[in-house]
């Protein structure tokens, strides 16, 4: 196994793991484990295995599989921009009613 | 309705020095969500001025435990919140926190017994400790190999928990490497992680191994192809990169 050699920015290098907040703010719901397609190469995975950097103004991730830019993110002092031209698609779950609700709390989600 | 995103103040009960320069710190939760082994909180500091400093720390503690967490943190020199933890949180303080985040650096017991690689530098032993306590909590018998790259011997978290575990009989096993100098009579591994060694501790595991990978990016992106090249499909290989030295 030969040492990976890396430049600055790759040594700073994180997975989309370590955004998962903020995706959660911007999506409503956890999306690590919600697959995605790259627009450049066609890799189809969860978007846990994309590569995060966050050292920039914004977060920029990018497809572990080409390295091709996925989403561009840049939080504003009122808004949130997202640049999400690399995905073909994304999946967002519906938001799961709370487990231990208070009974009834949920009922207007059922139907 | 609350949820795990929505920030909550914890209070901090308790700090248990690991090593020189990691301790684990102990909060309980007002609005506690059970998590999987391997998420993470969020943990935001406000200045008086209103800055605000953000980071993400690893549960350390089993899901099973309810009501509260452990944080283990590393003290990064210079770091705005890992310093703030070491130097000035005492039991009794209250610091905000929302989690537990991440869905896909997870590990929960499951029907089939799979195989389990966990591949950890320095900190980076944090989550993949949370996935072997709740495997320890729900007497999972996975056959487990734990890959633990440490700079000296001093530097090794949960040395003394790991011996246990490691004995217990729960097909749990414990390869060590220290990579600055190791004590008179060690008997783990004394070199940089290489294609080599993990090919000594992946090959038992036979097929069908999930592997999880966590610990500074140089680390993780050496290990994770040295494991692809090893035949492991991409797929069954989970990677955590902390960056350089893991959250300041």
């Amino acid at each position: 196994m030969e040492e990976v050699a890396l430049d600055l920015n790759h040594e700073l290098m994180l997975d989309a793991n370590a955004v998962a907040g903020t995706l959660f703010d911007i999506f409503g719901v956890e999306m690590t484990a919600s697959p995605t397609e790259c627009a450049h190469c066609g890799n189809e995975d969860d978007m846990g295995t994309l590569l995060a950097f966050t050292q920039g103004p914004g977060i920029v991730l990018r497809c572990s599989a080409c390295g091709q830019v996925i989403l561009r993110i840049v939080k504003t002092s009122d808004s949130v921009l997202l640049d999400a031209r690399g995905a073909v698609y994304l999946r967002i779950m519906n938001p799961k009613p709370q487990p231990e609700g208070i009974p009834g709390e949920n009922d207007s989600l059922g139907g | 309705m609350k949820s795990s995103i929505d920030w909550q103040i914890a209070m901090l009960t308790a700090v248990k020095p690991e090593t020189p320069w990691v301790k684990s710190f102990t909060f309980s939760l007002p609005d506690w969500y059970r998590h999987k082994a391997g998420q993470h909180y969020d943990v935001r500091l406000t200045a008086e001025d209103g800055y605000q400093a953000q980071r993400s720390y690893s549960i350390a503690s089993e899901p099973e435990r309810e009501g509260e967490i452990d944080l283990t943190v590393e003290r990064i020199k210079d770091g705005e919140v890992s310093t703030y933890f070491h130097d000035v949180l005492e039991p009794g303080d209250k610091v905000e926190l929302r989690g537990p985040i991440g869905g896909y650096f997870v590990w929960e017991v499951g029907l089939l017994p799979e195989p389990l690689l966990l591949i950890a530098g320095g900190s980076g032993v944090v989550p993949l400790m949370a996935m072997l306590r709740h495997k320890a909590a729900s007497h999972s018998k996975n056959p487990t190999h734990l890959l633990y790259s440490s700079r000296t011997f001093e530097d090794v978290i949960y040395f003394q928990e790991l011996e246990k575990l490691n004995a217990n009989g729960s097909g749990l096993k414990v390869f060590h490497t220290l990579t600055r100098g190791h004590p008179q009579g060690w008997k783990g591994f004394t070199r940089r992680l290489d294609a080599a060694m993990v090919q000594e501790v992946i090959s038992p595991l036979g097929s069908g191994v999930q592997a999880f990978l966590c610990g500074p990016t140089r680390m993780v992106e050496s290990a994770a192809n040295a494991l692809v090249e090893l035949g492991l499909p991409a797929m069954q290989v989970r990677t955590e990169r902390f960056g350089p030295s893991g959250p300041g």
